[in-house]
């Protein structure tokens, strides 16, 4: 297809323009995400992304001296340094609240109660006091400091091998694939057997049955929670992996129906009239003809279903159970973030993790997407 | 039960459970616990063997001081116990009962949602005693056990549902450090809270971090601070005829509430960011302000679980402490307290649910978790030593002290009005409609 | 046993059950029952393929049946109950129609189901036909999918990131609100914030009436066409007359209204416009599907049309808009009413982001709310009866096409 564009290299320039345009503006979401992965919860509520690469000039949070008094030339000396990582330069700093840059680094403020306090522009502080410092409430300070970029792998660590969630992760990866799998494969097969019938065989109803597969795409998968969940324990696979899979199933058939009727109505009609007339069965022709010509809407549809369901969180919950040795991937992670909900890294954190697996089939699968297989058979 | 599926995943289960029963946090016999609860409660107990399921709210780290506790309920009795938990459980434990297939246990904080469970029939009703049990032994029993009694099935009222695990909401947070800099003193009466507020404002201050941004539960935070602000300038049996709405929601009483409220959240001086950003802000960044450089406000009404969103490293006592929301002098309503809890019943008769019950009125189950953190109890049989900080301790004199204990209004509220109207009423009251026009759209909701 | 090792065992059952199932139904149709030889060979034939279609339709028309239809009349039926389970009639949509909600939730579904699927369907086309001509399209393509393959949980974390506002006297963590607080009223804002998107919304505003033009011409011509096409002239006109008076009022706010500069803006509290910053998550999301289902359409579009039209010189607008767009016009119908699907059942962004409030209900969240919040069935199933109803008109279509496609 390059000798549509290839011919005008302004009209190439302008198409990588454009996708870079769109990509960009599809990926920056995304980017931020991951780009906060790598920062503290404290970061991420105090400072925009973006920001995070370049040494910026702020006011950090005050910072409490701590430390253990050594006794020195009759008075008591906490010194010590006020940035775990170095790297941050003190412009100006301040004791009170009120007066946050009440001194350039390098100067000593005198607390009262005969304490005084010096703070270098490399964070190194040095605490005197006349009197005891035991059991004393030591001073905080703020700092108005230029802090280069700071990342940290501790999220993915919480995130990887925290007890918090009462199980390790790699159970709960080994759930999802267990329900992912066979949610995926069985819906596909299913589907593409009715989709053919309703595409190439002729019998009364064809254009109704197609409505009513429509029509069913649009339930909300709310409604269907409590009627099938009762109809399971009814017939005694109460919760669990048969549960769930017939559940994914029956909600996934629908858009897997419409999906691949409407990509094997458009096949050619007389590769399939002439097989028909070779005397093939329309066992053999749905076998050896459609289902090889289908497989980038396959494809396709097989992404979308393992998506949906290594994301779904709900269907696994009402029909897997809550329990440790049931939760999948996502129950586990949404359970990492404590019963308020507000820990954004760990979202963060999570969200990449279990963006890993998709993006792996989506790359795996992405050459079948293309209908080479066709113009194979057809030329 | 036949399917071997079924049986494999039970099979899996035990593994699980086995993995908490063998670390018991604190050695039996040690410590200023009552032990002699708890070999009594092993002693008359044998259910080995037996299984028990839990679904809860609690989460993440409160999953992991939960699941310390029941491994001690584990070792006495032999049952074989699964807490689970799961975002949305309260649409799940609707559709777990509804669907025929609950848990043996379920732990809610919403007494509305666990009243309509009874009345459906799905839970199953405590011992007779247990009522006048809670009655005796918890602070402010009679209305702890009012809390739990919902009318069944059949009409006829009976003990559902007992409390285990109480927060205290009418706290406001500070930051000492902050209030000693400008010189300002902790307030004791609510004349003095709001002299203060509008001393901060005349220094030249922002008084109150105030957000109610909670992704779809947006305007919760802003239901607390009415129950409070109502509990503080009307008797508590208007509280009480309100959830019910035997007072109706737009009664003056109840409108001169959210006003005042107003006062707060409405006056662009007393808040920070001014009033359009209280909706904005997620109550989760809301409190950070306090310890922000220069602070964006002094002070932030919240209930006992808001330092897990403090910044990293602030130290409760030190970097960060709390007073009780005060009452006005002039009023003499005494010293109410606003508080939440969680609630156990039982939906199964399974008897190692009951027994489960029977162990929760075990001092032992109390003190397990109270030395830990994040727990408070009414429970007055305790050893209030145990406490694991002084925040704790603190929180559970407040308790203690409290003349008048009443639950967050808007749990006991039915959920199309407590989880619903009244959060967004509150939203668009700080958005800019008057107390009236909100007031009249949520008793206008209110379920007939 | 491990469940690995039992999904494995069940993969291998439930896929080999299924073939065998075809394989041995089709066996014992076509040698057992209804044999093709001897007497009644012919009759015999006819017979097995009456029958055959229902033995591939079955599996899929079982589960369906049982896992979608059964509970959607069910639902039906809690429709027209209260409380206690009792029979009330339309009591439930009557006092559903009276709430403000409800009349809100409408309106904007309408919004959503104009905006989404055709915002979604064009960037979509757009990626797939781009990525198509370019070395690295196959990059640029996974990049655009990634969205779909984010779970809400990390969703609504990124349009936090995006969307958040704080005070201004604080850094802004939001990244909207941090880049317009670098417009302060200059040329550049003039030229990013007037300038352009006043050409935007023109374009799209003549596009609109041009649209609306060409499906009302033949009917003001007085061509004879069938009563229904002449009605959905009518109804594409309409809509087309009112996007083109939404387009105009925007036009006008672009160019009069005065940008309140230098202060961090609630994206999500100003009521009609939150609307469109929740649709963008969707449309963010489901450009990935569209551009992945409408590759493939455009690569199994014939190379010899394409040389053809490239022989006779055609440009590759004209290309693409009148050889390929045309070719795969069955699958853009698809991809459309798929998103269109897609956007009634969505609550969980609306849930997540506002909850309805702000103006920005909608009927799959309205639906939640009642149900799961209020625990008022009734009315809840009475909301997702109006979603159920809200498709007709789609289905309708589908069965016109489908009896078009037979013939």
């Amino acid at each position: 297809m390059d000798n549509i564009a290839g011919k005008k290299p302004a009209l190439l320039w302008a198409v990588h323009l454009s996708v870079v345009l769109l990509v960009f503006l599809w990926v920056v979401p995304t980017f931020g995400l991951l780009v906060s992965s790598f920062r503290t919860g404290d970061q991420i509520s105090s400072s925009g992304w973006w920001r995070s690469v370049q040494t910026q000039e702020s006011q950090l949070p005050a910072i409490r001296i701590r430390g253990e008094a050594v006794e020195r030339d009759g008075s008591f000396v906490i010194a010590g340094d006020l940035f775990e990582n170095t790297g941050a330069e003190i412009s100006r700093w301040g004791i009170n609240s009120r007066d946050t840059e009440a001194f350039a680094a390098g100067e000593t403020a005198d607390l009262g109660d005969g304490q005084s306090l010096t703070v270098q522009a490399d964070g190194f502080f040095e605490l005197t006091s006349e009197t005891s410092l035991e059991g004393a409430r030591l001073p905080r300070v703020f700092v108005t400091a230029s802090t280069p970029p700071d990342f940290t792998l501790q999220n993915y660590n919480n995130v990887l091998f925290s007890p918090l969630a009462g199980q390790s992760i790699g159970q709960a990866f080994l759930n999802t694939l267990t329900v992912a799998i066979p949610a995926t494969i069985i819906p596909i097969l299913v589907a593409a057997f009715a989709a053919y019938a309703l595409a190439w065989m002729d019998f009364p109803g064809r254009a109704l049955l197609v409505a009513f597969v429509v029509g069913l795409l649009v339930v909300p998968l709310q409604l269907a929670l409590i009627p099938l969940l009762q109809f399971h324990n009814w017939i005694g696979i109460g919760k669990g992996y048969l549960g769930i899979w017939l559940a994914h199933t029956g909600f996934g058939l629908p858009l897997a129906v419409y999906l691949l009727r409407n990509y094997m109505v458009g096949l050619p009609r007389d590769i399939i009239e002439s097989a028909k007339v070779d005397g093939a069965s329309d066992f053999e022709i749905f076998v050896r003809i459609i289902l090889p010509l289908s497989f980038p809407a396959l494809a396709s549809f097989a992404i979308f279903q393992f998506l949906w369901t290594w994301n779904d969180l709900l269907v696994a919950l009402v029909f897997l159970g809550t329990g440790n040795d049931q939760q999948v991937l996502t129950g586990n992670l949404v359970n990492l973030m404590g019963s308020r909900g507000g820990d954004w890294e760990i979202l963060a954190t999570a969200a990449f993790i279990s963006i890993a697996v998709p993006l792996i089939v989506f790359f795996a699968m992405q050459k079948y997407l293309v209908r080479g297989l066709l113009a194979g058979s057809v030329k | 039960m036949k399917s071997g599926f079924y049986v494999s995943a039970a099979a899996l289960a035990m593994v699980a459970g086995g993995a908490f029963a063998q670390d018991l946090k604190f050695p039996v016999g040690e410590g200023g616990f009552n032990w002699a609860s708890y070999t009594a409660f092993d002693e008359a107990n044998n259910l080995d063997g037996q299984s028990l399921t839990i679904f809860g709210p609690w989460r993440g780290e409160d999953q992991v001081l939960v699941e310390s506790m029941l491994a001690y309920f584990e070792a006495a009795t032999g049952v074989d116990v699964s807490y689970s938990s799961s975002e949305g459980y309260e649409q799940q434990i609707v559709i777990d009962a509804e669907a025929g297939s609950p848990p043996d246990i379920a732990v809610l904080p919403q007494p509305g949602l666990i009243a309509d469970l009874a009345a459906k029939g799905f839970i199953k009703p405590l011992p007779a005693e247990t009522a006048a049990w809670l009655a005796e032994n918890y602070g402010a029993g009679e209305s702890w056990a009012a809390l739990g009694t919902y009318a069944g099935a059949d009409g006829t009222e009976a003990l559902f549902a007992f409390p285990y695990k109480a927060d205290v909401k009418s706290l406001v947070w500070y930051s000492p450090d902050t209030f000693a800099d400008a010189g300002y003193e902790v307030p004791t009466t609510m004349e003095e809270l709001k002299a203060l507020t509008e001393q901060i404002v005349a220094d030249g201050g922002t008084p109150w971090c105030i957000g109610l941004g909670s992704g779809g539960a947006t305007g919760w935070p802003a239901t607390d601070w009415v129950e409070d602000l109502l509990l503080r300038t009307q008797p508590a049996d208007v509280y009480d005829r309100w959830t019910t709405n035997e007072i109706a929601f737009n009664d003056p009483a109840i409108v001169a509430a959210i006003e005042e409220f107003g006062w707060f959240a409405k006056t662009d001086a007393h808040v920070a960011g001014g009033a359009s950003a209280v909706a904005a802000t997620d109550f989760r960044d809301s409190p950070k302000g306090l310890f922000a450089s220069p602070p964006q406000c002094y002070m932030h009404r919240q209930a006992s679980f808001i330092p897990s969103f403090f910044p990293e490293g602030t130290e409760l006592g030190v970097d960060a402490d709390f007073f009780y929301f005060p009452a006005y002098a002039e009023k003499d309503l005494g010293s109410p307290v606003l508080g939440g809890g969680t609630l156990a019943f039982m939906m199964t008769d399974n008897p190692a649910a009951a027994a489960f019950i029977a162990w929760l009125q075990t001092p032992i189950a109390h003190e397990l978790w109270m030395a830990q953190s994040g727990f408070v109890t009414p429970f007055k049989g305790v050893n209030a030593d145990l406490y694991g900080s002084d925040a704790l301790r603190k929180q559970g004199e407040i308790l203690a002290n409290a003349t008048t204990f009443r639950f967050d209004g808007s749990d006991l509220m039915p959920g199309a009005v407590g989880a619903g109207s009244f959060w967004t009423g509150m939203v668009d009251f700080v958005g800019g409609k008057s107390a009236q026009e909100v007031a009249d759209a949520i008793q206008a909701s209110w379920p007939q | 046993m491990n469940p690995a090792f039992q999904a494995l065992v069940v993969i291998i059952i439930g896929v080999g059950g299924c073939v065998g199932y075809f394989y041995l139904s089709n066996l014992f149709l076509d040698k057992v029952l209804f044999p093709a030889k001897g007497a009644m060979a012919g009759r015999n034939i006819n017979r097995a393929n009456a029958i055959r279609p229902w033995l591939f339709l079955f599996p899929a028309l079982a589960l369906l049946t049982l896992y979608l239809a059964y509970p959607v009349f069910a639902t039906l039926w809690l429709s027209f109950t209260g409380r206690d389970g009792a029979f009330v009639g339309l009591e439930n949509y009557t006092r559903m129609i009276a709430e403000p909600k409800f009349a809100e939730s409408l309106t904007n579904n309408m919004l959503w189901l104009i905006v989404v699927p055709a915002a979604s369907t064009a960037f979509g086309l757009l990626a797939a036909q781009l990525t198509d001509r370019i070395s690295w399209g196959n990059l640029a393509k996974s990049l655009i999918f990634m969205p779909m393959a984010i779970s809400f949980v990390g969703a609504s974390v990124i349009f936090k990131l995006i969307y958040d506002v704080r005070d201004v006297s604080v850094a802004q963590i939001g990244l909207l609100n941090a880049l317009w607080l670098q417009f302060e009223g200059g040329i550049g804002s003039f030229l990013l914030l007037r300038l352009l998107p006043g050409l935007f919304v023109a374009s799209l505003l003549a596009a609109f009436a041009y649209a609306g033009w060409l499906v009302l011409r033949p009917l003001l011509q007085g061509r004879a066409e069938p009563l229904t096409l002449r009605a959905g002239r009518v109804i594409g006109a309409a809509v087309a007359a009112f996007l083109v008076y939404e387009m105009a009022l925007w036009l006008l706010g672009v160019v009069t209204n005065d940008l309140p500069y230098g202060q961090p803006q609630t994206w999500l509290q100003k009521p009609y416009w939150n609307s469109f910053f929740l649709m963008a998550v969707l449309i963010w999301i489901q450009t990935g599907f569209a551009m992945v289902i409408l590759s493939a359409a455009l690569r199994g579009v014939p190379e010899d049309t394409i040389e053809a039209a490239i022989i006779d010189g055609a440009n590759p607008f004209q290309i693409f808009f009148k050889i390929k767009v045309p070719q795969i016009m069955g699958t853009i119908v698809v991809v459309w009413t798929t998103i269109t699907i897609t956007v009634l059942k969505v609550f969980d962004i609306v849930l997540a982001m506002t909850n309805g409030q702000w103006e920005t209900q909608v009927l799959a969240n309205y639906m939640y709310d009642k149900m799961f919040r209020a625990l008022d069935w009734g009315m809840g199933s009475a909301a997702a009866m109006t979603i159920m109803a809200l498709v007709t008109p789609i289905l309708v279509w589908n069965v016109w096409n489908a009896r078009k496609e037979m013939r």
